[in-house]
């Protein structure tokens, strides 16, 4: 019941600004109304840990005997993170709204709560049918968003690929719920078949952009602070989620160091170009893949755990720093809590992240790592292009901070009692070479040419992340494309009802031998 | 009163009635008004049960006698009239959004009510006869007066005539093979020559090549009736074939074929559907391919059947309805109906282009989309029975989604600067604006359709009890 007090908290809330907006379209206290909705459900949240776990269990489908699993939703620690990162980001969006230019748009706030609704019902998903229920709708609206806020065919076209990508990614998860059936299982996180795990990473992966590398965000929508932070950020969560539903016996396959490997490529990758990103907005498509790599990569060493707190940190050290519009000295460095967060240092947000074996690929890992610290101390630091709050009303000044703090405040206090896997000392050595290598790059960077921003990188957004990979598809694709349009040809053609006799003899002729 | 009379004769004669003595403005809203309430009637008044209102007692019987045939409906019978004649509703309330022809609606009623027939004949046999006299009035509405019929519109007729003598001749034989079930010669030859009955009739791979054909040279709206109504009773009719041999239900050759015809429809369909560039084409093939699901559905040989089946149907008509009204109204401004034509529609018809590739999405098994529950149901109960067939749908599948993603790319590749404009009328948005809520609802709560099927089973004495 919580869960439904606290989603219909940001969807009643959405639908109330959007009936303002219409019927006052210059209502005052349209802004009011959204922080209230959204402080509500923040509240909310924090009281799961009264009742955790729980459920919540929609009016089954039927037939019964037809659909065996529910519409489940499943409050526990491991759902509660995400959610109190999801509904802070979702207040701190709204708070910092005053900020930006679009302050008297109800709609995009309205958009940004029923985003978080959408994202606190992904979090607690129970069971993979559920999640691609939420993820669907995520991507619907993602789309929406999307088409109408970019312009000209190639921007829209990005959009379109970048929705490829993620229905294909639900997709992979679709079929892992038939391979676990084939083998008699039910499709439940608990139960999930030995044989599908990889599928659910690569769903996942997909729908990151990590596996295989590609970025499946366009950045020419104008939507980028606000609603765009929030879109990204809670997509992207919607998305990890499932990697923490994993369970490390279903990972063990021959396949796993391959996509290790790969995950390892994409962090890296991620992680240099967050580091030589000229602004956050800019970098933040590498930052998101970057995480979700190292996401992927603690998934498949065995610490699902993990999962939740790069998870986490995304939400919550990214939130903070996309949506830090204005320039005021003290936030910036309160947003440096967040590169303390990032190191896995004992007690920190991300402690629990490298419990599992990560074998082969740790310097890797470490090297991607303190490139995501880097990057962020350089982009935290850096005021140009912020907009000085001298400009706005008085008590601006103090709504504006106390949105940005928030997201910090959660970070320490996530790391400290988040969930079971925290308050950890975790790797502390591994952790300790990490903040040392990335000391060592923040102090570099101002000294390194080869560090310094980059406008042009070598992965486009969505369209050529993969040239060889798309090349044979395509390949393939249109090799399929001659072969139907022969056939349909001669079977539309003049002489189309005797070849089409002909191959349904031929047909018959071939099932009847089949028959004893 | 009587049942066949007020679902066949009543709706067969509005029809004719509308088709002559009403202007064809009224005739959308009068041919739907009385559609809704044969609806209706069959979900509010059971048959052949006395209901008392007052001090008046109603009952309705179920049958009656015409020419020495039976035509009977029965109590389970209520909710599969209320189903059609409710889907029939909504496909003539969109007439007038769609801008077809003055005829659709009289003869869609004459149509429907020769299909309602088809599953109330006794013998049932004779199904196949009303089938193709359904079939036959078809063609006034595919092909324009005073207008040379197109190859497809042929071909259609062609195919549709062959399936009776295929189909008569079965049950002749049937009739043999059930008082001796022993003589395998008969048995194969009677199972091909059904076989090939329901391959014209449902049109088998290759024999489907007639839908997109059609969908080219025809109005779309009539063609999206046509592939809605005709697969729809032929699949009901297969079912009471199922349901009355023996043999048939429990042969697991057959079984087999029926899977691997279902399979080459579904694969076939997907992978054309992927490659063309004409939006009506696509819309066949996505038809095709849902027939395809219907084939593997009869040949699950399971006790879900009749359920997973009807789960299927339902959707489908609203799927097809929503498609074929949303291509009407984009092909009134891009008549080819051809990618290099329709290319950044998105912008100028938003509400059509939006409800066409949630109808396309749809009928890929898109989750939170009305195709997505009875797709869920039949993959998974085909992955019990071999994985193999559950991988080659969901290539199937991915085939129609790349064909919706390719779709929606052209759609939305509008000029630099194209502003976002509304040109559907409200009659128009509020048609698609209803077809989209109702795809929404049914693939979040496939559970409203369970009033209607939970008692379908029962009209199939073997199959799914």
């Amino acid at each position: 019941m919580l869960i439904l007090i606290s989603c219909l908290l940001l969807f009643v809330t959405a639908l109330a600004l959007i009936v303002l907006q219409v019927l006052q379209p210059n209502a005052r206290y349209a802004w009011l109304v959204a922080v209230g909705g959204a402080s509500l459900a923040l509240v909310s949240v924090f009281t799961w840990f009264t009742q955790i776990p729980f459920n919540l269990t929609l009016p089954a489908w039927q037939p019964h005997t037809v659909f065996t699993i529910p519409i489940l939703f499943h409050a526990d620690r491991l759902a509660l993170p995400f959610s109190l990162s999801i509904t802070a980001l979702t207040l701190t969006v709204l708070l910092t709204a005053i900020t930006r230019s679009a302050i008297t748009n109800s709609f995009t706030w309205a958009g940004t709560l029923a985003l978080g609704g959408i994202g606190l019902l992904a979090v607690t998903a129970d069971n993979p049918l559920t999640l691609l229920l939420v993820w669907s709708a995520l991507d619907l609206t993602e789309l929406v968003t999307q088409l109408r806020s970019v312009n000209g065919p190639a921007n829209n076209e990005k959009v379109v690929i970048a929705f490829s990508s993620r229905a294909i990614g639900s997709g992979l998860l679709l079929w892992a719920n038939i391979l676990s059936t084939a083998r008699g299982n039910i499709f439940d996180f608990q139960s999930i078949a030995p044989d599908s795990g990889l599928f659910l990473i690569a769903a996942a992966g997909l729908r990151l952009g990590v596996l295989p590398l590609h970025l499946p965000y366009s950045s020419e929508s104008t939507l980028r602070r606000g609603f765009g932070t929030s879109l990204r950020l809670v997509s992207a969560v919607a998305s990890l989620v499932l990697l923490a539903h994993i369970p490390a016996g279903s990972l063990t396959s021959t396949l796993t160091p391959f996509l290790t490997g790969l995950a390892v490529v994409a962090a890296l990758y991620g992680g240099w170009m967050w580091l030589r990103a000229p602004d956050e907005l800019t970098g933040r498509p590498h930052w998101v893949i970057s995480l979700a790599a190292l996401s992927i990569i603690s998934a498949l060493s065995g610490n699902p755990l993990g999962v939740v707190a790069w998870g986490c940190a995304l939400v919550l050290i990214g939130g903070a720093l996309f949506l830090a519009a204005a320039q005021l000295v003290w936030v910036d460095y309160a947003l440096l809590v967040g590169v303390w967060s990032l190191s896995s240092l004992p007690f920190s947000l991300t402690a629990s992240a490298w419990l599992g074996n990560l074998g082969f690929f740790m310097p890797f890992v470490v090297v991607a790592q303190a490139l995501l610290m880097a990057g962020f101390a350089r982009q935290a630091l850096r005021s140009a292009g912020r907009i000085a709050l001298e400009s706005q009303p008085g008590w601006a000044n103090k709504i504006y901070p106390a949105g940005i703090i928030l997201l910090v405040f959660f970070q320490l206090l996530l790391g400290l009692m988040g969930w079971d896997g925290a308050l950890q000392v975790g790797a502390w050595l591994q952790a300790l070479i990490t903040s040392l290598i990335a000391f060592g790059l923040i102090w570099a960077t101002p000294r390194l040419r080869v560090l310094n921003p980059v406008r042009a990188h070598w992965v486009n957004a969505t369209t050529s992340g993969l040239g060889t990979v798309y090349g044979g598809f395509w390949v393939i694709y249109r090799l399929l494309g001659r072969i139907s349009n022969a056939i349909t040809v001669t079977l539309e053609g003049e002489g189309g009802v005797m070849w089409t006799l002909l191959i349904l003899i031929l047909f018959v002729s071939f099932l009847t031998q089949g028959t004893p | 009163m009587n049942a066949p009379l007020i679902w066949i004769l009543t709706p067969f004669l509005s029809g004719f009635l509308i088709l002559f003595f009403l202007h064809r403005r009224f005739s959308p809203l009068i041919g739907g008004a009385i559609s809704m309430a044969l609806a209706l009637t069959a979900l509010i008044f059971p048959i052949d049960t006395a209901l008392l209102l007052g001090s008046i007692s109603i009952k309705i019987s179920s049958s009656v006698q015409f020419f020495g045939r039976s035509f009977s409906l029965n109590t389970a019978d209520g909710p599969l009239i209320a189903i059609i004649y409710g889907l029939a509703a909504l496909w003539f309330f969109g007439t007038e959004a769609s801008g077809s022809a003055n005829r659709f609606v009289s003869l869609g009623l004459m149509i429907v009510a020769l299909l309602t027939a088809s599953i109330a004949v006794e013998p049932f046999l004779f199904a196949a006869l009303l089938l193709v006299m359904a079939a036959m009035l078809v063609i006034p509405l595919l092909v324009p007066l005073y207008q040379k019929p197109g190859k497809g519109a042929i071909r259609f007729l062609i195919y549709q005539t062959i399936a009776m003598p295929f189909i008569l001749f079965s049950g002749w034989m049937l009739a043999g093979v059930e008082a001796s079930p022993g003589d395998l010669g008969s048995t194969i030859q009677a199972g091909t020559i059904l076989g090939l009955g329901f391959a014209f009739l449902l049109g088998i791979f290759p024999l489907y090549n007639w839908i997109p054909m059609l969908m080219e040279e025809a109005s779309p709206y009539v063609t999206g009736f046509l592939l809605w109504a005709l697969p729809t009773f032929t699949a009901i009719f297969a079912l009471g074939f199922l349901d009355r041999y023996t043999w048939l239900r429990t042969s697991p050759q057959l079984s087999y074929t029926i899977q691997f015809a279902g399979v080459i429809m579904v694969v076939s369909g997907g992978l054309f559907a992927s490659q063309q560039k004409h939006i009506g084409r696509i819309m066949g093939y996505a038809a095709i391919v849902e027939t395809g699901l219907f084939v593997l559905a009869l040949g699950l040989g399971s006790l879900e059947v009749v359920n997973i089946t009807f789960l299927l149907l339902i959707p489908r008509g609203l799927e097809l309805a929503v498609w074929a009204l949303a291509l009407s109204i984009i092909k009134r401004k891009a008549y080819t109906l051809r990618f290099n034509e329709v290319q950044g529609l998105a912008r100028s018809y938003p509400i059509a282009v939006g409800a066409l590739i949630l109808a396309h999405l749809s009928m890929t098994g898109f989750p939170l989309l009305a195709g997505f529950p009875p797709r869920l149901a039949l993959w998974q109960e085909l992955a019990r029975q071999s994985l193999a067939t559950a991988f080659w749908v969901f290539v199937g599948l991915l085939g129609l989604l790349i064909a919706a993603l390719r779709t929606m790319a052209v759609f939305v590749m509008a000029k630099e600067n194209k502003s976002w404009e509304w040109n559907e009328s409200w009659v128009q948005a509020a048609m698609l604006g209803v077809g989209v809520i109702g795809l929404f609802i049914l693939g979040m709560f496939p559970q409203v359709l369970q009033p209607f099927i939970i008692n379908l089973p029962a009209l199939f004495e073997h199959l799914g009890q």
